[in-house]
């Protein structure tokens, strides 16, 4: 298993190194690689700090359930693969002092836009070194967007509210997928060939795997982490 | 000195060694354990200046706010959904381990944000008191009204109007003849450095937050165990109508007179009527990149008139500080804060003076965030005096904070 630094290395890589060891046939049938990634235990969620100087106890209260969600993808992709067409558009909200969804995968181009949903600021930033960003202070209702150009592991935080935290994984190709909270996933249109196939929960990601995804089959490989 | 460089050398191992190579080895959240029962977190600060002979930065008479290590650890352990026990241990300078704060926090109604605080509860006075980590303070500095020594003590005090005066700008050593007579820092208006103990009520709106507290000390001299015959009773009011904005108001009445100066001033049985009364008002408002916040602290100590020239009115501090920060790209900021704390005028032998040396002080600096978690302050102060051997003083300061 591998540590948070080697776990977004390895998306870079991922990124980088967009070919095949064995490129797909020509007129080949995509297929889809599928499975189910088995967390020994859920990563524990970020308690707030101690609130030793508060004149009362914080309201909010929170949720382990996104903690559940891996992401399986490619270590690398088929040259050629990813045709962006037009720029995609995610939303990661900011709601009851948590960040929704707490886990985004996303391709390079896309851009990302973060409303806030509590009545209080937020102030959403990051240090990473994929993509430093800092929103400045914003009230409910509003939202501000950041693009994402580079593939990498993009640490998301609160600037006044420090449990606050969330991860974005930017990919130079679409070969990934978000799993459920049952662990389950599934990357579809893959052409057929040899991959190295990774995945990830909670800055903790597991060695490449390989997998032989059949012309217009579905190719099982499951997981155990943590 | 030789403390702040050890301090600074066990920071230094302690932060710097393993930062090059894996800072993901130092915890970046808090430490949680027992199913999430107990959390722990901490606070570790190292700031390093150049000596400051006017002792303007002096929280007593060995401690600088600009030259200082701190180390704090702070505990909540979560009894069931009505109590929470909190904790923060304190060191500094290396120097003896101390309860900061202790008490036990009681929900009575799970679903209601009404909280009783008993123990030794954070300030219920004012805004910067409870913002005093190296984290949350914008600069290395203090505020006045939190940090700078009056010559003003709880445990002695001045036979005339001239003694008090010949101690104006010596808050950091001060000596009356009335109760102890050792040399010993005076009182600032309001500590941020001691926490008082008791009872604290707060209940908390949309748009209004509410607090009461009766505890054994006083906003200047919090007490574990009193050592008067009274008690200071607090209140503080927030309103926050729109986000970003927060108006308060504060207030605080309680005797500050330990018996024994007072049984010395005027004998038995009047340490009640010796009070610190003060009020305090703050704003802050934040957008986008910029923040700013004013506090101003009104303090009255009354004291006993024993010998001529009286001190005939009670002795009254004003002190009002602005400051503000913007952020310049992600991980930086720049900030300033301009304080002013001034005293009303006593009359001695040579005429009508303000008892205690009117001081400014300019701060300007900013902050660097290596990691999310370790930022790096940088900031240069300018401090002048109308009173005191040092009259004024430029300081510049270094700060290195971690938290988790």
């Amino acid at each position: 298993m591998r540590s948070r630094k080697t776990a977004g290395i390895a998306i870079v890589f991922a990124a980088i190194a967009v070919v095949s060891p064995r490129p797909a046939v020509h007129g080949a049938r995509n297929g889809t690689i599928a499975g189910r990634v088995e967390l020994r235990r859920a990563a524990p969620p970020v308690e707030r700090r101690p609130t030793v100087a508060e004149l009362g106890a914080p309201t909010a209260a929170l949720d382990i359930s996104d903690r559940l969600r891996s992401v399986v993808y490619l270590d690398s992709a088929p040259r050629g693969a990813f045709e962006p067409v037009e720029t995609p558009r995610a939303v990661m909200d900011q709601r009851g002092e948590r960040f929704i969804p707490h886990v985004l995968a996303i391709t390079t181009g896309t851009v990302v836009d973060f409303p806030n949903s509590d009545r209080i600021y937020h102030n959403v930033f990051s240090l990473s070194k994929t993509r430093q960003f800092d929103l400045g202070r914003y009230a409910a209702g509003h939202s501000k967007p950041v693009r994402f150009d580079r593939p990498g592991v993009v640490r998301v935080f609160c600037d006044i509210h420090s449990h606050m935290n969330a991860f974005i994984l930017v990919f130079s190709h679409p070969f990934f997928s978000l799993t459920d909270n049952d662990g389950r996933y599934h990357i579809d249109n893959v052409p057929p060939g040899t991959y190295n196939v990774v995945a990830w929960n909670e800055g903790v990601s597991s060695d490449a795997r390989p997998v032989v995804v059949p012309d217009g089959g579905v190719a099982e490989l499951d997981f155990t982490l943590r | 000195m030789k403390l702040v460089l050890r301090a600074a050398l066990f920071a230094v191992l302690a932060l710097g060694h393993s930062l090059p190579a894996c800072p993901q080895a130092l915890p970046s959240e808090p430490i949680t354990f027992a199913d999430g029962r107990v959390t722990i977190s901490g606070d570790v600060s190292v700031a390093v200046a150049p000596e400051d002979p006017g002792f303007f930065n002096y929280t007593d008479y060995e401690h600088s706010a600009l030259r200082l290590f701190r180390l704090d650890v702070s505990t909540a352990v979560a009894m069931g959904g009505h109590f929470t026990a909190l904790g923060e241990m304190r060191t500094e300078n290396l120097g003896q381990v101390h309860a900061y704060a202790l008490y036990l926090r009681i929900r009575p109604w799970i679903d209601r944000p009404f909280d009783i605080q008993a123990g030794r509860v954070p300030p219920t006075f004012g805004a910067f008191a409870r913002r005093t980590y190296a984290s949350d303070n914008l600069l290395i500095g203090y505020p006045l009204a939190y940090q700078y020594l009056t010559s003003l003590r709880a445990d002695a005090l001045p036979v005339n109007a001239d003694e008090l005066l010949s101690m104006r700008g010596r808050g950091w050593l001060s000596q009356f003849s009335l109760g102890s007579r050792d040399l010993a820092a005076g009182l600032p208006l309001a500590t941020a450095f001691r926490w008082d103990t008791g009872v604290q009520v707060h209940a908390a709106g949309h748009a209004v937050d509410a607090t009461a507290a009766i505890t054994t000390g006083t906003l200047s001299n919090p007490l574990f165990k009193d050592d008067n015959s009274g008690r200071q009773v607090a209140g503080r009011v927030s309103v926050h109508p729109v986000a970003g904005l927060l108006i308060g108001a504060s207030a605080a009445h309680g005797p500050f007179v330990s018996s024994t100066a007072a049984r010395g001033a005027v004998g038995d049985g009047h340490d009640g009527a010796f009070t610190q009364t003060a009020f305090g008002a703050d704003i802050e408002y934040s957008h986008a990149y910029y923040l700013v916040r004013g506090e101003t602290v009104f303090s009255e100590w009354k004291v006993p008139a024993v010998g001529t020239p009286l001190i005939d009115t009670p002795l009254r501090a004003l002190a009002t500080y602005v400051e503000g920060r913007y952020k310049i790209r992600p991980g930086v900021y720049v900030a300033a804060r301009i304080d002013h704390l001034g005293f009303n005028d006593v009359t001695g032998s040579s005429g009508p003076r303000t008892w205690e040396a009117p001081v400014t002080r300019l701060e300007v600096g900013g902050g660097y965030s290596v990691l999310r978690n370790l930022l790096l302050k940088v900031s240069c102060q300018r401090n002048t005096r109308d009173g005191g051997f040092v009259r004024e003083a430029t300081l510049g300061a270094v700060q290195l904070v971690y938290w988790f």
